[in-house]
């Protein structure tokens, strides 16, 4: 007899989370087994879905009040500024969000937008023309003509897709670089200043009053406010977008452009709307970053602030304005403190500690692997401080007390020594990532060690480079292991 | 999705906890920071482009200062420990103000060796001023940085630098090109970057008043192959100005113009000087000091430092640091004698002028001007490179 | 007419350079679909490797072996160890991105270039360095050669564009009549109907990484020959390359090659003819326009879609 009635489907627990979605490859009940971990604990269950249900402008709020709280507990400037460059950041990676995670377009040259805003409000408020248009009248301004560089850039991309889109825009950054940097020289006019730029730019002004950007050296708070609430506005005003039809329409040109066109959405007009209100975004930071700096250079807008700001949408999860956020804040404190060395010393243990505990859990072998390390290290100390004790000596800080033991650190560190160490580590990681079992065991200690000292003698005492080491190998072990970030959604790309 | 949460949330507690590590500066932030004992380790900054394009000159800055740092204070009786402040020029201004907001909130931290870009300086005096913390930049050359240019003075009276200003190097080269040289065609380059253009416009211009014919060539900063404006100079040009901060590339555009038959001689700035690097025999360097390896009594400090530094060669703009940290550290003991072992940072820049330094690294005796935060009676050297590779002082 | 000769010589020389590069992107993108932005600095690292081993063999000013055969092991050992590194890259990096999203190798790339750029200064320092080959037996490359109608062309340039040739004819050999050629063609054409009809895919991924890489340390010779280098020429050199390829066609060998060529003129006619100031902006103008009314550049495949 033939079944007349579909099947009934598994009844769906309200706390769980919506099913995952076929991963490409993967098998569904695989995909569908953090469901079932979910109904198997029907209060985490219950939490979860009663905190899902709370209104997106109940956590906005919350952490708005918990980013103005902030100066009332840290009144250090320096802080005080990081958080400002954070909140630009937020800002920044909201847009390019929009143009990369909503419309799924590539574009590569969203700084040169940041630069427009710059510019735009340097040449219209500082000492180099004369012009000193109120804020009020200025910023607006400097977002529309930002949005308008964006429809420029647009408009002959429009009928590119995927790589050649990413090339093209590409090349309009760097048109956008040499543009600023002969600047000067714009048929004898000089324009944008140059390669010395523009500085002694004026702080915002609102109602002929001028806000100080220092009050006696000290970073200004009120430029931090100023940022939040144009966070708040850029962030409301995207989400409206993004539920509208508008940002409907967005996420069909992003899963199938073809189909999109094909169902009758308007792709051309989307994409430039698109590249237009990413662009009036990014210039709008731009102005506010300028007011604080007083200055605006060519530099400012390479490819380096580019790749950095993809690293933020990226590690949050492209097409997830929160993961824009969280991205914004970890990569900028990440960036920051990596350039202090006993934070980053501190981060460094932390991370080999979390990962060591990611890959074995709490077990024997993660007892096995952490004694068989620290041992390694004594005996390779001892061994070192036996030869002579000039190779043991180098440290002082906050290693000479706890770890001084552990780590080798010579008073003088022969080059060699360090390029041979840093090559052997490499090695060793990428072993590790091939080895199972006691094999995998066995090489961790040793490529522990090496670790260890690798970060004491070659990266604290350069954290220039060390930083960008940092950041590249983030986003190489993101992409393989996490491709969709900490807070996106795991897509399937039809091709 | 809830993993994705619980790393995120994992992220974000161990880089809080990171940045909370070495013990937060929970003391306010005041304008006049409060006296230091003189005991104590004091800490010296250093703000350089250490990454970035301009890293070639934070890194060997860098180099220097730590040696100075290993070397000096324990002959003085001080402690003293550096920090580093990355500025890259990729990011403009934004770094050098974040690093002055961190300087100044921490007690310890009495002085400033940079910044090294003109651009950073400017941005960055007036938190310095506030704060009180002297700075000493051993290679922000730009001219309002201390002088009074159209009534507008962009420097402080904490702002300090211990080599010669834009105002000098460009008339020199262009003087001797002049009257020794005696050229009569000359093709200046820039690098569409502030310090060569700045020193470009200064010496076309008194060429151009002095009836020589000026050619201005000017090459993106990333150029690295520069045949096409090799073949571009005149045959008929005598002297080639090059502002490189790069000496392989003089070396190299020297070769090249022999390769392409024309007979132009070399001539480059500051930037340029490096004997291991740009020895093409012929050719003209000026530097703010003679190459430090000539000097007796430096003999010492070149030896400590290669032996320090052995992949590194000897440069520019590395010894100004090391003497810039010298008169810091000088400053700094005369400011704790008359603080009777409390350091107050002000009394540091307040004290500068009094710093004589015999055996200046730099060569002869560093007195400070009456009138500016410069040397006294700095001037530039003029080399000329010798078959053999080795500079030879011109024009003194 | 003696002026657009050298001008000529330095685009030809300098596009050599860039085809090298450019045919590395080209390979590497047909058989993957990837934009392979740490491939400039696969040409970096090849320009240092040659640095170390010209330096063992005893330095430009006293080598320890004749000029030709220092030549020959410098390049040769740029070669193979842009290979592995090459190899490296792909296994690690980009093979468990293969079936992603676009987007992931494309980032991963980015990281790689950012680490290896970054590492090499790590380890190596910013500061840019000569080979010297001025001081290579007592400037033989630069004095010997022959004349054109007036302008000298030295040795140094006739290895640097011949080497370039040889390896294109080398490469060109390789992909056209041999089985493993035939197979990446294949599979630059239809991953999945290769893969089906039995070629090894992963074999020839590597072999392609294998071929492109190793032209791009070979590249980073010759450039060093000439030119200082340093740590940081990696991005501004990959993306000349990438942009030979992207005016050539992308994913067409032909196309790399008169690319790079027709770059390096470009380049050298704007700062010969016009002014030194805005060439990079003709140039980008010049590529912003291809890629508006020819996206496929000169020797491209339209890429048709089926639905």
């Amino acid at each position: 007899m033939s079944e007349l009635t579909p099947p009934t489907p598994p009844p769906v627990d309200p706390g769980a989370e919506p099913p995952a979605g076929p991963a490409v490859g993967r098998d569904e009940w695989v995909a569908r087994e953090g469901e079932r971990r979910a109904a198997r604990h029907p209060w985490i269950g219950t939490v979860e879905g009663r905190l899902r249900r709370v209104p997106w402008w109940a956590w906005l709020t919350l952490f708005v009040a918990a980013g103005a709280l902030m100066p009332a507990f840290e009144s250090s400037g320096y802080v005080r500024l990081v958080a400002f460059e954070t909140v630009i950041y937020m800002v920044l990676a909201l847009g390019l969000n929009l143009i990369v995670g909503w419309a799924g377009l590539l574009d590569l040259g969203y700084i040169a937008y940041f630069g427009v805003g710059s510019y735009v409000y340097a040449i219209f408020d500082s000492p180099k023309f004369g012009f000193h248009v109120p804020t009020i009248v200025l910023i607006p301004a400097a977002t529309i003509i930002g949005a308008l560089v964006g429809l420029c850039v647009g408009l002959p991309s429009r009928r590119l897709s995927g790589d050649y889109l990413a090339i093209m825009t590409l090349f309009f950054l760097e048109l956008f670089e040499t543009v600023a940097t002969n600047g000067n020289q714009i048929f004898g006019h000089n324009i944008t200043g140059g390669s010395f730029g523009i500085s002694n730019v004026s702080p915002l002004s609102f109602f002929g009053h001028r806000l100080a950007v220092e009050h006696q050296g000290i970073f200004a708070v009120s430029y931090y406010y100023i940022a939040i609430v144009m966070f708040v506005i850029i962030f409301v005003t995207l989400r409206f977008a993004n539920l509208s039809r508008t940002g409907r329409a967005w996420r069909s040109l992003r899963e199938d452009t073809l189909a999109a066109e094909v169902m009758g959405m308007p792709v051309n007009w989307l994409k430039l709307l698109s590249f237009a209100t990413g662009a009036g975004v990014a210039a709008l930071a731009g102005t506010v970053t300028t007011a604080l700096n007083a200055s605006v250079y060519p530099l400012n807008f390479s490819p380096v602030v580019m790749i950095t700001i993809y690293a933020m949408v990226i590690l949050g999860g492209i097409g997830s304005q929160w993961g824009a956020v969280l991205g914004a804040i970890l990569i900028s404190v990440l960036l920051q403190v990596l350039q202090n060395p006993g934070q980053a010393r501190a981060l460094f243990y932390l991370g080999v500690i979390v990962g060591v505990i990611a890959m074995f859990r709490f077990s024997l072998r993660l007892a096995a692997v952490v004694a068989a390390t620290a041992v390694f290290g004594v005996v390779v100390h001892a061994v070192a401080a036996s030869y002579h004790h000039s190779w043991v000596d180098g440290a002082h800080g906050g290693v000479a007390g706890v770890l001084g033991d552990w780590v080798v650190v010579p008073v003088q560190l022969a080059p060699w020594v360090g390029q041979v160490a840093y090559l052997l580590l490499l090695i060793g990681m990428l072993c590790v990532t091939q080895l199972r079992g006691w094999l995998r065991i066995v090489a961790l200690p040793p490529t522990l060690y090496l670790a260890g000292f690798v970060w004491e003698n070659l990266m604290i005492p350069n954290p220039g480079p060390a930083r960008y080491i940092i950041l590249g190998l983030l986003l190489i072990v993101l992409m393989i292991v996490r491709p969709n970030g900490l807070l996106g959604e795991r897509r399937v790309e039809i091709t | 999705m809830k993993k994705g949460i619980g790393i995120a949330l994992v992220a974000l507690i161990a880089t809080v906890a990171a940045a909370s590590a070495q013990g937060a500066h929970r003391q306010l932030q005041t304008a006049s920071a409060a006296g230091v004992s003189c005991n104590s380790t004091l800490k010296l900054a250093m703000v350089t482009p250490i990454t970035g394009g301009a890293g070639f000159l934070g890194t060997e800055q860098l180099s220097w200062a730590k040696y100075a740092v290993a070397t000096l204070p324990k002959t003085m009786g001080l402690k003293v420990q550096l920090l580093q402040g990355d500025t890259p020029v990729e990011q403009g201004a934004a770094p050098a103000l974040t690093l002055a907001q961190k300087y100044a909130a921490d007690p310890s931290v009495v002085g400033i060796i940079g910044p090294s870009t003109s651009g950073d300086a400017e941005a960055s005096a007036q938190i310095y001023y506030h704060a009180g913390i002297a700075q000493i930049s051993p290679s922000a050359t730009d001219i309002p940085l201390t002088y009074t240019v159209n009534g507008k003075k962009l420097g402080t009276p904490a702002f300090f630098r211990d080599v010669p200003a834009n105002n000098i190097e460009g008339p020199t080269i262009a003087a001797y090109i002049t009257n020794k040289l005696k050229a009569k065609n000359v093709v200046v380059f820039d690098f569409q970057e502030p310090y060569s253009q700045g020193l470009a416009s200064s010496i076309s211009g008194y060429l151009t008043k002095h009836s020589v014919n000026v050619s201005h060539l000017s090459a993106p900063n990333t150029t690295t192959d520069y045949s096409a404006y090799v073949t571009k100079v005149p045959s008929n040009t005598d002297v080639v100005v090059f502002p490189t901060q790069q000496p392989p590339a003089a070396q190299t555009f020297a070769e090249q113009l022999v390769e392409q038959g024309k007979k132009a001689v070399v001539f480059g700035g500051d930037g340029a000087d490096a004997p291991a690097q740009f020895n093409h025999a012929g050719d003209y360097v000026a530097n703010f000091a003679p190459d430090i390896s000539g000097i007796p009594s430096d003999a010492g400090i070149v030896a400590g430092w290669q032996k320090a530094n052995p992949t590194m060669t000897l440069g520019s703009f590395g010894p100004p640091t090391y003497g810039a940290v010298q008169l810091m550290l000088n400053a700094i003991k005369i400011a704790c004698a008359k603080d009777h072992g409390v350091l107050k940072r002000a009394d540091v820049y307040r004290n500068m002028k009094k710093v004589t330094i015999k055996n200046w690294i730099l060569g002869g005796t560093f007195k400070w001007s009456t009138k500016t935060n410069d040397p006294l009676n700095a001037h530039f050297f003029i080399f000329q490179i010798q078959s053999n590779g080795k500079y030879k002082l011109v024009n003194n | 007419m003696q002026f657009f000769i050298q001008l000529t010589l330095d685009g030809l020389t300098v596009g050599s350079v860039y085809a090298l590069v450019a045919l590395g992107y080209t390979l590497i993108y047909g058989v993957l679909k990837l934009l392979n932005f740490a491939h400039g600095d696969v040409f970096m690292v090849g320009s240092f490797i040659g640095y170390g081993v010209l330096q063992a063999l005893g330095g430009a000013s006293d080598p320890m072996v004749p000029v030709w055969l220092l030549l020959l092991l410098v390049t040769g050992a740029a070669m193979v160890g842009c290979s592995v590194l090459g190899v490296v890259i792909e296994r690690f990096a980009y093979r468990p991105l293969r079936d992603a999203p676009r987007i992931a190798p494309l980032i991963s790339a980015l990281g790689v270039s950012f680490f290896l750029a970054n590492s090499m200064q790590l380890l190596f320092g910013a500061q840019q360095f000569n080979y010297a080959s001025y001081n290579l037996s007592g400037g033989a490359l630069y004095f010997r050669g022959f004349d054109l109608d007036g302008v000298h062309v030295p040795l140094l340039r006739i290895i640097t564009i011949g080497a370039a040739v040889v390896l294109m004819v080398i490469l060109w050999f390789l992909v056209n009549h041999t089985r493993t050629g035939k197979a990446m063609r294949a599979t630059s054409f239809d991953r999945e109907a290769a893969s089906m009809l039995g070629i090894d895919i992963d074999h020839v991924i590597v072999f392609t990484f294998v071929l492109g890489s190793a032209l791009a340390g070979a590249a980073g010779v010759m450039f060093a020959l000439r030119v200082p280098t340093f740590a940081a020429v990696g991005f501004t050199t990959g993306l000349k390359g990438f942009t030979a390829a992207v005016i050539g066609g992308i994913g067409s060998i032909p196309g790399a090659m008169v690319g790079g060529i027709l770059l390096g003129c470009a380049e050298s006619y704007t700062a010969g003819y016009w002014t030194t100031a805005w060439s990079d902006l003709v140039v980008f103008t010049i590529l912003i326009l291809f890629m508006i009314f020819r996206p496929r550049g000169l020797f491209g495949r339209v890429d048709i879609r089926k639905v």
